[in-house]
């Protein structure tokens, strides 16, 4: 209880910061405010798919369903700050770079991890038996979790050659305002806050939800 | 017990003849990728007409054909047996990661006959400027393996799920993105005279990573 | 005596402790307990859905259970579920065979599959036991319900297990058909150890010892 509040209040500290008192990056003007959100969210995208993929790998070893109720309820999570970061980067590069979208290596990045939360949750969702949805999706996380790493080995290969002037991507390569930095790790903070205790609760529906679809075998006369 | 030594071999060896054999009896799986794949390219060639010069297009479209013909034909290996009831027959005989093993080699096969097919005739329709063979072959056949590996485990996945074609392509994609790119710039390197090793590198050591993790997943994969 | 029908004596155990399994809508394996040896045989008997073929998947290794142990051991060593495949011979109604395949070609991928040494021998032995040695050459597909389940008994006798599943191994089968399985499980309860589920009467008198399993809808079990 204490917690829900004191994380309110923090990312709410952390918002009026950033739109209050942090200064604007010289050259993105007002649309500044857009990185306290975006790169979090990015951020936590990725934190995501990995604790759904440890998890994953977790249950295969030791079979635990609350295993397999973590690694679902990331990844749900997940997509939803995953779609999150890729709408807002879309608009902020639209604003900045006058166009939605540019295959550029972090665009790639995010749209891949979009792909791989979408082909996850899919397959869970074509498998009926408790069992073997945690199975072949932890399964399946095995095998992203295997080639995911590949990715960051093409996509700036590929992205060289395709454009060949690179486009300067301001995020995460600037040197940040003191005060930007406060904000900005603020709500970095604040959205690892929300992240896991959104998790939490997913995680205590995903348990009762299954046990109250055991109850009606046990109730048999 | 009149076992032999190695009967890892002696089943991956096996099951890869009844796959052919049974692909011979019935021809559905061959008949249907060759056909799906002539299709795609006659529909790229009529729409793009020659591009010569263009080896990057070049190289993007022949993947992409070679792609599709594989969503489309590589998850039968495990969807047939599901469908005819005989995986529990082919669980009994032989260890998961042989029949793993066997179906990907299977696949294989069937995607070499697929290229050898496809290959010249793309060539031919797209007019594109003569390869060099050494680095144009090696690219399409690590491509090959690391393609057929990634798709044979994702069709053991599918074939126990209720979403088979479909479920198959969404699933396979973000697997084979990395593959797809280093295969696609692999091939255009080579058209334009620059070295495609590091595309090879990759895609060599892309399917050795998948090929171990299989090793260590398809024990997990039936268990009911 | 042919290859095929001498069983190797081995001193096959099978203990199961409080085995349950437990399907999404509730079916499922009541706990089960018993402890079994070679040489002899053991009928597994219960209503439709009390789980027999359940239980008989679970010892052939083709199904993790939900909760319990069950352990094989041959020699006193035991046996793991990636062994099972080599010393367990199973059949049951839903086992089917590549119908694009002959009898023989079935019988013969099954052999050389598990690594036999003498594929031809093993093949023309078991088929001239289970008598389809004259539809050898026939596509799986044109085979009748009865030869269909002659075919599954000779496929869990190919290779010479210790142990023998058998589920419901008299369906689909005439008088003679029967006989065979009556045949089978004496010759085979002599040396190694025969589990098979029925509800035949004729056929629980082969066994010296019976699995009652309860459940199933009908309450819980005591």
């Amino acid at each position: 209880m204490i917690l829900r509040a004191l994380l309110l209040v923090w990312i709410a500290g952390a918002l009026i910061a950033a739109f209050l008192w942090a200064p604007l990056v010289p050259g993105l003007g007002e649309t500044t405010r857009v990185l306290y959100f975006h790169i979090p969210s990015a951020w936590i995208t990725v934190v995501a798919l990995a604790w759904s993929m440890v998890h994953s790998l977790l249950y295969l070893g030791r079979r635990r369903m609350e295993h397999d109720d973590h690694a679902a309820a990331a990844a749900e999570l997940g997509l939803l700050f995953c779609v999150g970061a890729t709408v807002s980067g879309s608009l902020w590069a639209k604003a900045v770079w006058h166009s939605y979208w540019n295959w550029d290596p972090r665009e790639t990045s995010i749209f891949f991890l979009l792909l791989i939360y979408g082909a996850y949750l899919a397959l869970r969702s074509a498998i009926e038996s408790d069992e073997r949805r945690a199975r072949l999706s932890a399964i399946y996380s095995a095998a992203a979790f295997v080639t995911v790493p590949f990715l960051m080995f093409v996509v700036p290969r590929l992205y060289f050659s395709l454009h060949p002037d690179p486009v300067i991507n301001p995020q995460g390569r600037l040197d940040m305002d003191p005060r930007i930095r406060v904000g900005f790790f603020a709500m970095m903070i604040g959205f690892t806050g929300l992240f896991f205790w959104l998790l939490s609760l997913r995680v205590r529906i995903a348990r009762v939800e299954r046990g109250r679809a055991i109850q009606p075998a046990r109730a048999m006369t | 017990m009149p076992t032999s030594g190695s009967s890892f071999g002696a089943a991956v060896w096996a099951i890869l003849r009844k796959e052919c054999r049974s692909e011979w009896r019935t021809r559905y799986g061959l008949n249907a990728a060759l056909l799906f794949a002539v299709t795609t390219l006659t529909a790229v060639s009529f729409a793009v007409g020659r591009l010569g010069d263009r080896t990057d297009l070049l190289a993007a479209l022949l993947w992409v054909v070679l792609l599709f013909a594989s969503l489309v034909s590589l998850s039968h290996a495990f969807v047939r047996e599901v469908e005819a009831g005989t995986l529990t027959l082919l669980r009994l005989v032989a260890a998961p990661t042989a029949i793993a093993f066997g179906k990907l080699a299977f696949n294989l096969l069937f995607l070499t006959v697929l290229e050898l097919i496809t290959v010249p005739l793309f060539m031919i329709l797209m007019g594109g400027p003569p390869p060099r063979w050494g680095a144009f072959l090696g690219v399409l056949a690590l491509g090959s393996l690391a393609l057929a590996s990634s798709s044979t485990l994702v069709g053991a996945v599918i074939a126990q799920t209720r979403g088979r074609g479909a479920l198959f392509a969404a699933l396979c994609l973000p697997i084979l993105l990395p593959m797809l790119a280093a295969a696609v710039s692999g091939t255009r390197a080579q058209w334009q005279a620059a070295s495609a090793g590091a595309e090879m590198r990759l895609l060599a050591s892309y399917a050795a990573a998948v090929l171990a993790a299989s090793v260590l997943l398809y024990d997990h994969l039936w268990e009911d | 005596m042919s290859a095929v029908a001498a069983v190797p004596g081995l001193a096959a155990t099978l203990d199961a402790e409080g085995l349950h399994h437990r399907y999404r809508l509730g079916r499922g394996l009541e706990p089960v307990s018993f402890s079994l040896s070679a040489p002899g045989a053991a009928a597994v008997t219960g209503a439709n859905g009390s789980g027999k073929s359940t239980l008989l998947r679970i010892v052939a290794g083709l199904l993790r259970p939900t909760g319990g142990t069950c352990r094989l051991a041959i020699d006193g060593a035991a046996i793991t579920v990636g062994q099972c495949r080599e010393r367990v011979g199973f059949a049951s109604p839903d086992l089917s065979f590549y119908d694009e395949l002959s009898v023989e070609e079935n019988l013969k991928f099954a052999a050389e599959a598990r690594g036999l040494r003498d594929v031809l021998r093993s093949v023309g032995e078991t088929l001239d036991l289970i008598g389809l040695g004259s539809r050898a050459p026939e596509r799986v597909a044109t085979l009748s319900s009865g030869m269909k389940q002659r075919l599954r008994l000779g496929f869990a006798l190919l290779h010479q297990p210790a142990v023998l599943l058998l589920d419901e191994p008299g369906s689909h089968l005439d008088e003679p058909g029967r006989t065979l399985v009556r045949t089978t499980i004496e010759r085979h309860r002599r040396s190694g150890l025969v589990v098979f589920a029925t509800n035949d009467e004729q056929e629980w008198r082969l066994a010296d010892q019976r699995i009652e399993l309860r459940g199933g809808g009908l309450g819980h079990p005591a």
